[in-house]
């Protein structure tokens, strides 16, 4: 019940993959409010994961129902507790930032369908399809459990459009 | 901290950075942001410098001349203090792609019309590809909108350049999305 500091690069805390939920307690219960409470709070951002409030913990909140791009399509708020992804197909690049990482964007490809798995806040197994938008968001915050900013995954400077092709 | 633009153009093949950026280091300049790319067959780099005695070219003495030797063009110019600090530009971002047959006459017009309404051309790449007999011109801008101008206004802006230029032009969104 509270909204939390974004931890800014480069605090170590985002560089370090974040240790599995084993159980559904109340501290996880709180730390599940913390992340939502943070995300509504910086201007409805589409998505927090745990370690940009600093703890180490494979726990994020997206909701990209709030946004211009996923408003059409999309699975309102999802808590991901212990997220994996199982299936990816198709690729879509958009132009990236991060709270924890103020002041640059990048062009970022990734997945534009996931298959995703993980536990709802009340330990129960949920299994989705996100696609779009928010199949974008989904894997920026798992990446952000596994210590990956998006500035690992830049894919292109500017307009690649200049750039050889590879056959 | 002193501020400059640095310059350097020629002919490009490997090493360039390396030779340049080991200049830099050993005269004690830190290069804040710099942006370096392959335009026809040379290399031109831009990068803002910065050294907390060297003011302007004669403070660099001879450190340069290694590299005008090869052919090299390097240019300085000091920034007035704050010229470093970039401007915070509030509107939305978009990305113009202008291509078509080439012919004289298509950067200046886009330009003027987006210079016209006050919106700041942020990046410009333009390249001439397609074979020697079908010359093809290709341009691609990212551009800030001023606060409260919205995508459908330029779209239609260009839409009408379009015919006039009878290029094709096509606008979109790449206002960069926070996670």
């Amino acid at each position: 019940m509270a909204v939390r500091d974004i931890h800014i690069y480069p605090d170590p805390v985002l560089k370090q993959a974040s240790e599995t939920i084993d159980s559904f307690n109340q501290a996880t219960d709180e730390l599940v409010q913390d992340l939502i409470d943070t995300m509504v709070a910086a201007g409805h951002s589409v998505g927090v994961a745990a370690p940009q409030i600093g703890v180490n913990r494979r726990v994020a909140v997206v909701d990209v129902s709030q946004s211009k791009q996923g408003r059409e399509n999309n699975h309102g708020l999802l808590i991901m507790i212990n997220p994996e992804i199982l299936e990816r197909s198709g690729a879509k690049a958009i132009r990236e930032g991060c709270m924890s990482v103020p002041d640059y964007t990048g062009n970022v490809t990734r997945a534009e369908e996931i298959l995703v798995q993980f536990f709802d806040r009340r330990g129960m197994p949920r299994v989705i399809r996100a696609t779009g938008f928010e199949a974008i968001a989904i894997q920026h915050e798992i990446d952000h459990l596994d210590g990956f900013l998006f500035l690992d995954r830049v894919s292109s400077l500017k307009t690649d459009i200049f750039r050889r092709k590879k056959h | 901290m002193n501020h400059i633009a640095l310059t350097i153009i020629g002919r490009d093949h490997p090493g360039i950075v390396a030779r340049v950026t080991e200049i830099l280091y050993r005269v004690g300049c830190n290069i804040a942001d710099s942006s370096c790319s392959i335009l026809g067959g040379q290399f031109a780099m831009i990068l803002i410098i910065s050294h907390p005695e060297y003011t302007d070219r004669e403070s660099f003495g001879d450190a340069f001349d290694p590299l005008e030797k090869e052919g090299m063009s390097v240019f300085l110019r000091t920034l007035q203090p704050g010229g470093e600090a970039a401007p915070e530009l509030a509107g939305e971002i978009c990305l113009i792609s202008v291509y078509g047959s080439d012919k004289p006459g298509i950067v200046y017009p886009v330009a003027r019309e987006l210079g016209n309404r006050r919106i700041n051309i942020t990046d410009l790449n333009t390249k001439l590809v397609g074979s020697a007999e079908r010359p093809v011109y290709v341009m691609m801008i990212e551009a800030v909108l001023p606060p409260g101008m919205d995508l459908q206004e330029i779209a239609a802006i260009m839409a009408d350049l379009q015919q006039k230029l009878q290029v094709d032009i096509s606008v979109r969104d790449i206002t960069p999305v926070e996670f």
